[in-house]
């Protein structure tokens, strides 16, 4: 097992079998958030931070894209069981606590994005030596960085007054589905040889 | 590698040095973890002490609460990990956010501590703090944790430092990087969000208490230092010559000796902080020597000061 991809080869490239594997969970997570922002969002937006939700669905969607095109792709049979799973994680589960269902729905889907993208860091995978202009290498930087700007409609939703009633309900959701994404995130690294250090 | 609970989450800590010795706890900055500290423990443990240092909630190993992070919760896991050290001596240093944590911590447990050593720290936010702090908090979340390094890095240190290193700030950059989590630390960040002024609290500190401040330190300057010097009765400061805010990891060897001569005076009787002001000395070894006290050491002009 090793903390970081690899090893690449002679030019520092990440293996394709990585590539394929870390890139079908990235496409499956960012996809299923961008599904259901479709639903999410609003005809007519009531709340500033909604607007933030419109830009996330576009991103979101670019990742899916970037990722479809950077990728070097290998048959991988394991791939159909493991996708299967990580849908079945994404699906929505309201929150408890709110007695207002679109509510408790919609803490879900901030938590689950919040989740994954707080918890997710892929760049972070990356050896020192990985080539900067890799297409698949830059992808992941970018996934990245883009997460940390897309966290911020969830921040903002989260930690906002309005859901002050909810605190508890929301912080267990939050926690909840930073575990699940965590631990799908760990175990398919492990399937490639990355071993992951845990922070909670 | 050792946890600790508190409440639902997990604090990485880590003790080094016999048990039956005085105890130093060090307490990171915003943006470090305890790593940071090897050069303190070994120094520290050859002097005799003890030594523990932990990631704070939201840091390096430590659980990563999702949104709300608050100060007193640091307390509460600052304060396990101290009751995990036994009935002996325990000296607690801080520097910066970690500072603020030290200071927050020996207020609220006013018997506990043998001695406290606050650095680079701050009872009141200055309006120019509260500004940078707010601009560094825009950083995190357009830039990420990367375009934070970028920014803090030159406040941090000195061009004697940085000067080598700039053709190789990446990995410099690289393991705080690794580190830490944009949100995470914007937790952390946030949790400055219901700040109120701990000054008028100050005067409960009845420990000895050594405030460290870096020359040239603009982020947290002499101002703010100035008040825990005033305000904590059994307090001296000391300023580090040539040091900016981070001079922990600049001057680790001055400083750890700084550290551990002052716990050696306070457990030998011979400490007097008498809101004293003093000049540390360039390198590890030397000896402090008072400030002039005819001069004005708040400011860089020299003024002589008017008797009072």
């Amino acid at each position: 097992m090793n903390a970081f991809l690899g090893p690449l080869d002679s030019i520092g490239r990440v293996p394709p079998r990585q590539q394929t594997r870390v890139a079908a969970f990235l496409i499956s997570a960012h996809g299923a958030l961008a599904r259901q922002l479709v639903f999410a969002l609003p005809q007519q937006m009531k709340a500033g931070w909604q607007t933030e939700l419109n830009a996330q669905f576009y991103r979101e969607s670019e990742i899916v894209s970037l990722l479809l095109r950077t990728t070097s792709w290998v048959v991988d049979p394991e791939l159909l069981m493991l996708a299967a799973s990580w849908e079945a994680a994404w699906l929505p589960k309201p929150v408890n606590g709110p007695s207002d269902r679109l509510l408790a729905s919609t803490i879900d889907l901030a938590a689950l994005g919040h989740a994954v993208h707080g918890a997710i860091r892929p760049a972070a995978l990356l050896p020192d030596k990985a080539l900067a202009e890799d297409p698949f290498v830059m992808a992941l930087r970018r996934i990245e960085f883009e997460s940390g700007r897309m966290i911020q409609a969830q921040i903002l939703f989260l930690k906002g007054q309005d859901l002050l009633p909810h605190r508890d309900a929301v912080n267990t959701a939050v926690g909840e589905r930073h575990r699940q994404v965590r631990a799908l995130w760990d175990t398919m690294l492990r399937g490639v040889g990355v071993e992951r250090e845990t922070a909670g | 590698m050792p946890f600790l609970a508190v409440g639902s989450y997990r604090i990485r800590y880590e003790l080094e040095g016999p048990d039956d010795r005085p105890a130093y706890v060090l307490v990171n900055g915003l943006t470090q973890y305890a790593e940071l500290w090897a050069g303190y423990r070994t120094a520290l443990v050859a002097r005799g002490f003890r030594v523990a240092t932990f990631d704070m909630l939201g840091q390096g190993e430590s659980d990563k609460p999702g949104l709300f992070i608050t100060q007193d919760d640091q307390v509460t896991a600052l304060g396990l990990l101290i009751d995990q050290l036994g009935k002996g001596p325990v000296f607690l240093g801080g520097i910066s956010f970690g500072g603020l944590i030290a200071l927050r911590y020996a207020i609220a447990h006013p018997g506990r501590l043998a001695g406290l050593v606050v650095m680079s720290a701050f009872a009141e936010m200055s309006p120019q703090l509260l500004l940078i702090g707010n601009a560094l908090r825009t950083a995190l979340i357009l830039g990420g944790v990367s375009y934070l390094q970028d920014l803090l890095l030159p406040m941090n240190v000195s061009d004697a430092w940085l000067k080598p290193l700039l053709g190789n700030l990446e990995a410099v950059k690289r393991q705080g990087w690794l580190t830490n989590d944009v949100y995470a630390l914007q937790n952390l960040m946030e949790s400055f969000l219901d700040f109120k002024p701990l000054t008028p609290q100050l005067a409960s500190i009845g420990v000895p208490t050594l405030i460290l401040n870096g020359e040239f330190d603009f982020l947290t300057p002499r101002s703010l230092h100035e008040t825990l010097r005033l305000h904590i009765p059994d307090s001296a400061l000391v300023i580090i010559p040539r040091a900016y805010h981070a001079f922990t990891l600049e001057k680790p060897a001055l400083t750890a000796d700084l550290l551990a001569n002052f716990a050696e005076n306070v457990l030998a009787g011979k400490w007097r902080g008498e809101k004293s002001v003093w000049i540390a000395p360039e390198e590890a070894g030397g000896a402090l020597f008072p400030f002039p006290p005819d001069q004005d050491h708040l400011r860089a002009i020299p003024r002589t000061t008017v008797p009072t």
